[in-house]
């Protein structure tokens, strides 16, 4: 490492976030990495990642990490047919020298003291994923990420590179069981969408009460490429904070979705900026907000244009409890005449009027608390694979059934 | 089956039904007739018991229980439906959802015949009455209450402001749910659907919140658009009492 960049970065240890609560990083140990080159998932660990909606007969995963030792399948087998990799970031360092020149190009590491700590200590676990050109990797590529240590700081970097023309759908799970009471999650994630390629991104996080979060992220999509996120976070957290950076090229397009379920005294600043940065690019920003106890939510929608293309945000929330909190705070900027960019933004209770009329026909308030809430958090993403559609449904079921029983 | 004494409803602390007293017996259809802003719909969210009205008075018995205080849930449980007027658009909930859940609670076997009737195909995959037709929200809204196998159904003016064509299908949705056996309670202020009816046992009308008169529907309706409904229930009251 150069020096100079390495004093900048421990100056940067000290540099909070422009968004969300500051975490003091002296408060939490690192332990050191451990790599295994075959996939072995403990009982309990597989129940803990039935909180994400995956259940025993679909626990097809490629990569785990728990705590600082990652698992994975060295031979490769579900992806094999595909020549696509899905290995230890430390260990693709080893393998292949371009990997290097793929870090830190989307996230700054002085950005804040989270990626700063992340660049200085960060062990290089997280995984690296390559499909290589025109390959549709019609399979879900599922990777889990837990905690079981209090703390404790655990930090990942996630690559992926999508090769012109290629097609992947990653679904990433991070967890912590319950009891986990003060730990620190730092995950950088760095994903490359290259000329006409497709990634679709879900991510799904269980946390718990006594545990920050802190995910930084950036995504590059080149020309006529196409980026689909969604994000799922349901349970209480001490605090959360992310607002990942969405590039696009000419021609392509991003959708980003998320529902935040707030719980507990949990906050959470969770955002998305997207950057129009070349002409006829489109993108949608999509959150739907849920709080209920404590909880307080600030979610974030920015979406730049660079170039003449479109974009939308909507921002809508449901407030389940008088002591929690949303704010939605859409932001839009054209720098570019021609640009098209529009936001609606709601935050509201559930209609009395809806819950009456379902208890007519029949249900009891809870579940027809629990309709109305399932219907709210629904939103349409397109061309996500069914097995992940349905993981996603069963994790909305749960937010809606715990929903109704505030 | 349904026994209504002496009711009094309340909304916003406004006395909106007053002295009212109807008694359905099974297989019967009933028809409440008034203008607009008579008390009709009211008296159907108070039987269905609807949080939104306050019974202050009277009771409110069916198949011998008293449910004045019964919540809207337990009625619907007993065999008590209600076709709202307007039904609200509720987003992300799929109208094939409710459906679904109905069919599977009541134990509905034929609903494939009642979907027919009603055309509900058309808009089985979207949102709970979200973009919805005034016909196809009808439509909707009494599919529902048919697949709840209703002992008695209340039926807040299935008929107004839909086509002829959703008319004739509304019609003939009633009438399915007579031929199983179902009482119904119809409220309406136009008495289009009547003549599509295959019967009405008795015609109320309906005026200040009070039943003004209660009688034949073939008595009623052609005094009704000779006169209108105030007019006509004084010349039929004072028939009655032989004046």
């Amino acid at each position: 490492m150069v020096s100079d960049l390495k004093e900048e970065l421990i100056k940067a240890l000290k540099k909070p976030s422009t968004f969300g609560p500051d975490i003091d990083l002296s408060d939490y140990g690192l332990e050191d990495p451990k790599i295994y080159d075959r996939l072995e998932v403990s009982e309990e660990l597989t129940k803990i990642i039935s909180r994400i909606g995956l259940e025993n007969e679909q626990l097809n995963l490629n990569y785990v990490q728990v705590d600082e030792s990652a698992m994975y399948d060295a031979l490769g087998r579900s992806l094999r047919k595909y020549n696509t990799r899905i290995l230890p970031l430390r260990k693709a360092l080893d393998d292949f020298t371009y990997v290097k020149d793929l870090m830190w190009r989307l996230v700054r590491p002085d950005l804040d003291k989270y990626t700063a700590a992340n660049y200085l200590y960060g062990n290089e676990l997280g995984y690296f994923i390559y499909v290589p050109p025109n390959t549709k990797v019609s399979i879900p590529i599922y990777s889990c990420l837990a905690i079981t240590s209090n703390n404790k700081m655990q930090l990942a970097h996630n690559l992926i590179y999508v090769d012109e023309g290629s097609e992947a759908h990653v679904v990433t799970g991070c967890l912590v069981p319950h009891g986990v009471k003060n730990s620190l999650h730092i995950g950088i994630s760095e994903f490359y969408v290259k000329r006409n390629a497709r990634l679709t991104f879900t991510m799904i996080h269980a946390w718990s009460e006594g545990v920050h979060v802190r995910p930084r992220t950036g995504v590059d999509v080149d020309v006529g490429g196409e980026y689909v996120n969604y994000y799922v976070t349901y349970s209480p957290v001490a605090s959360l904070q992310t607002y990942p950076v969405i590039r696009l090229g000419a021609g392509s397009k991003a959708s980003s979705s998320s529902v935040i379920a707030g719980s507990g005294y949990g906050v959470y600043d969770v955002g998305t900026k997207i950057i129009l940065g070349g002409d006829h690019s489109t993108a949608e920003i999509v959150s739907k907000v849920i709080t209920k106890d404590s909880s307080e939510v600030n979610a974030r929608s920015d979406i730049t244009a660079e170039a003449v293309g479109r974009g939308h945000v909507e921002c809508l929330g449901l407030l389940l409890s008088q002591k929690s909190k949303i704010s939605s705070i859409p932001s839009l900027t054209s720098k570019k005449p021609g640009a098209t960019l529009s936001h609606e933004a709601a935050i509201g209770v559930i209609a009395q009027e809806e819950l009456e009329y379902l208890m007519s026909k029949g249900f009891k308030e809870d579940e027809a608390k629990s309709i109305v809430t399932r219907g709210f958090i629904d939103i349409n993403v397109k061309n996500i694979p069914p097995t992940v559609e349905l993981e996603i449904d069963r994790v909305l079921d749960l937010i809606a059934k715990s929903a109704a029983s505030t | 089956m349904l026994v209504v004494k002496k009711l009094e409803v309340c909304v916003n602390g406004k006395k909106i039904v007053e002295d009212v007293n109807l008694s359905v017996r099974a297989g019967e259809l009933h028809v409440i007739i008034g203008p607009n802003g008579s008390g009709k719909s009211t008296l159907l969210s108070a039987i269905m018991g609807l949080p939104r009205v306050n019974v202050c008075n009277g009771s409110i018995v069916f198949e011998g229980s008293d449910i004045t205080n019964t919540p809207s849930y337990e009625r619907a449980k007993m065999g008590i439906a209600l076709a709202y007027q307007n039904p609200p658009s509720i987003r992300g909930v799929k109208f094939s959802e409710i459906a679904k859940n109905l069919i599977k609670r009541c134990g509905c076997s034929d609903y494939t015949i009642m979907s027919k009737v009603l055309r509900t195909d058309e808009f089985l995959g979207r949102d709970l009455f979200v973009g919805f037709s005034g016909g196809e929200r009808k439509r909707a809204e009494l599919y529902l209450v048919l697949l709840q196998n209703p002992k008695i159904a209340l039926l807040d003016e299935p008929d107004s402001g839909v086509d002829i064509e959703s008319l004739n299908l509304i019609a003939d949705a009633i009438n399915l749910l007579i031929k199983r056996g179902s009482s119904v309670v119809l409220v309406t202020h136009s008495g289009s659907i009547l003549s599509k009816l295959r019967r009405v046992d008795r015609t109320h009308i309906m005026l200040d919140g009070r039943i003004a008169y209660s009688g034949l529907v073939d008595e009623v309706l052609p005094l009704i658009s000779k006169y209108g409904f105030r007019k006509s229930a004084e010349i039929l009251g004072k028939i009655l009492s032989g004046e």
